[in-house]
């Protein structure tokens, strides 16, 4: 069986070099022989939740963002059960914004952008996760974090950040932090393996 | 205040020639005097502000040198200083003690981001908008942001002059009232009509936010398009660029050929919109013609060595575009290369070593026989290492350096004849002391 990747509107949520997460994961699959499916869902596909192992939706203009939510509140019982079935949903950057119909975090709009480099560890492997923040929403709610940050700013100021729900992992850091990370790319590619089993 | 600021400004303008020193300075003491200053002085009749993501330098000097040739006296901000204290310092230059810019016209390359703080003072009668593109995304974040930047300050009676063929942009008239006029690049034979570069600006209708269809695509999001949905589409404005020869470097705008002084696409945008504008400003096509073909504004570098051809593509760190636009360049030769792409530096004004942009460059583009080896140097090599390797390029391609002196024995032994280095100017003259010059 082939596993199936989603990545969510490619062509509009791409602020931030986000497709260099897929690039990453599909590289990795690749190199450990694993068969799989890329599927590019556009902004007026049909979304077959149930089909999808792994989403991907990355940062956005505000005007896509409004789009894409749109778009996805109407799965808000599909996707709550997508989740539920423990499989993968990565949520990166200000695309973090879009699942307040889900109801699962809060999250801040700033005034200002949060932007500089992130330092982190987190509990899904092992050393030092270098990300990058430039966003104007941040999360607000401070249980099932993810990163315990040495730089950067964290869920309501704390140093702690991102949010975790199943298989469910949404942070503010942006662009290809798959790419960039090469023992959180192996993390869910090893998740994925387990999900394929 | 506003004379003393203007005289301190002259006395400091005079120590830095004096000690060889140009710098922004003037203009950050003559606006610590008084703030007010740039609203204060007496403008001539006839201002220009040229602004957008890139290509703002080149176009500005084309339209300064153009006018100049033609006997008019021009106060430009030739040096580049884009931002208010650098533009202070130039139009102190150019006053007079009572503040009187005493020439025929002012061109001025501004900032995108400091539009809002000079516009209103200067209120230019023409404002040339050359593009709107990703551009360091720590300091922009989006170019929604840019873009209201800009709109905001910008007063009625102000002419614009921006792209038609940036959807975005075409639509400028959504939000102004302003009169918008509008220069173009005809489809040419680097026109191409399936989507090459993954990740662009626009891809909905500006107008009612359906699918946007492009008949042909010039370069990432510049083309002619039209809505799925709506009468939204490109239209032929009155400048258009057409029969576009890069390997002649010749454009053919309203019947007159006109010398490019380069090969690349973005050169020829950056003629299309001076002349546009040269037209708006009352020049005769002949006029405009005739004095562009005199203009070198080519800032990209070619020599020769150990039978070697060398060229370095000035591009900007954070600012894809103009990677891309070296790559869109490189990808149709097919002789054998080595390329360098490195950098010291991102940017002067802020310590981040953001990664994301490298994934808006199309490094897939270079991914073909014709590639011998890639050579990253600098401060993110491994970065940009990761990215090659995820562009398709096999590893074995990809050399790995400290920095370009270190490279310099395995180019230079390398079976190909060409090499291209893609930099942010940092590089520039290291490349040049690298491989040009014999030890």
């Amino acid at each position: 069986m082939k596993l199936k990747i989603a990545h969510l509107f490619p062509n509009e949520l791409n602020l931030y070099g986000e497709n260099g997460n897929i690039k990453a994961l599909t590289f990795l699959l690749n190199e450990s022989n694993i068969a799989y499916e890329l599927i590019n869902i556009n902004l007026e596909d049909k979304i077959n939740f149930n089909e999808y192992n792994f989403i991907y939706i990355g940062s956005g203009r505000d005007i896509y963002l409004e789009k894409a939510k749109k778009v996805l509140s109407k799965y808000r019982e599909e996707i709550l059960s997508y989740l539920r079935q423990d499989k993968i949903f990565l949520v990166t950057g200000n695309a973090l914004s879009i699942f307040d119909f889900l109801n699962l975090y809060e999250f801040t709009k700033l005034d200002n952008y949060q932007v500089g480099n992130t330092i982190s560890t987190t509990s899904l492997c092992n050393g030092k996760i270098k990300g990058f923040q430039n966003t104007n929403y941040l999360i607000k709610s401070t249980d099932n974090l993810i990163f315990n940050l040495e730089k950067g700013m964290g869920n309501n100021n704390t140093m702690l950040e991102g949010y975790k729900y199943h298989n469910f992992y949404v942070t503010s850091q942006i662009g290809p932090i798959l790419a960039l990370n090469e023992n959180l790319n192996k993390y869910f590619v090893e998740l994925l393996k387990g999900n394929k089993e | 205040m506003y004379l003393i600021a203007i005289l301190v400004g002259k006395i400091t303008i005079l120590v830095g020639k004096l000690f060889k020193r140009g710098s922004s300075l003037p203009g950050k003491i003559a606006l610590k005097i008084d703030k007010n200053l740039l609203a204060k002085l007496k403008y001539p009749q006839n201002r220009i502000v040229i602004t957008g993501s890139s290509g703002k330098g080149t176009t500005s000097s084309l339209i300064a040198k153009s006018l100049t040739k033609n006997g008019y006296k021009v106060c430009h901000n030739s040096t580049g200083s884009n931002l208010s204290f650098g533009i202070t310092t130039s139009l102190i230059k150019c006053s007079s003690l009572t503040g009187k810019i005493k020439t025929d016209y002012l061109v001025l390359e501004i900032d995108e981001r400091y539009n809002k703080e000079v516009l209103t003072s200067i209120n230019p009668t023409l404002l040339v908008i050359t593009n709107l593109t990703k551009d360091q995304p720590p300091r922009q974040h989006t170019i929604d942001i840019v873009y209201k930047d800009i709109i905001k300050s910008i007063p009625e009676q102000t002419k614009i002059l921006t792209t038609m063929d940036d959807p975005f942009l075409r639509y400028l008239n959504k939000d102004l009232p302003n009169e918008i006029n509008y220069f173009s690049l005809k489809e040419n034979k680097y026109s191409y009509h399936n989507q090459i570069f993954e990740n662009l600006n626009t891809t909905t209708c500006p107008n009612c936010d359906s699918k946007l269809i492009y008949d042909y695509y010039n370069f990432e999001n510049l083309g002619s398009y039209h809505c799925s949905n709506c009468d939204f589409s490109y239209y032929e404005p009155d400048t258009i660029g057409k029969n576009l020869d890069l390997e002649k470097e010749t454009i053919e705008i309203d019947n007159e050929i006109i010398n490019l002084g380069s090969d690349t696409l973005y050169q020829a945008y950056n003629v299309v919109s001076a002349f546009a504008a040269l037209k708006l400003l009352g020049l005769s096509n002949k006029k405009i013609s005739t004095t562009l073909n005199e203009i070198n504004t080519y800032k990209d570098e070619y020599f020769d060595y150990q039978n070697k051809k060398f060229r370095y593509f000035n591009c900007k760190s954070e600012n894809a575009t103009t990677f891309n636009s070296a790559i869109f360049k490189i990808k149709d030769d097919k002789d054998l290369k080595d390329i360098i792409i490195g950098y010291s530096i991102i940017s002067k004004r802020y310590p981040h070593t953001d990664a994301s942009w490298l994934y808006d460059i199309e490094f897939e583009l270079l991914n073909n026989k014709s590639l011998n080896n890639i050579y990253v140097c600098g401060l993110q090599k491994h970065e940009l290492e990761t990215r090659l390797i995820l562009a398709g390029i096999p590893k074995a391609k990809i050399i790995i350096k400290e920095d370009l002196p270190s490279m310099k024995e395995d180019i230079l032994k390398s079976k190909s004849l060409k090499v291209y280095c893609l930099s942010h100017y940092d590089y520039g003259d290291i490349f040049k002391n690298t491989f040009k010059e014999e030890n």
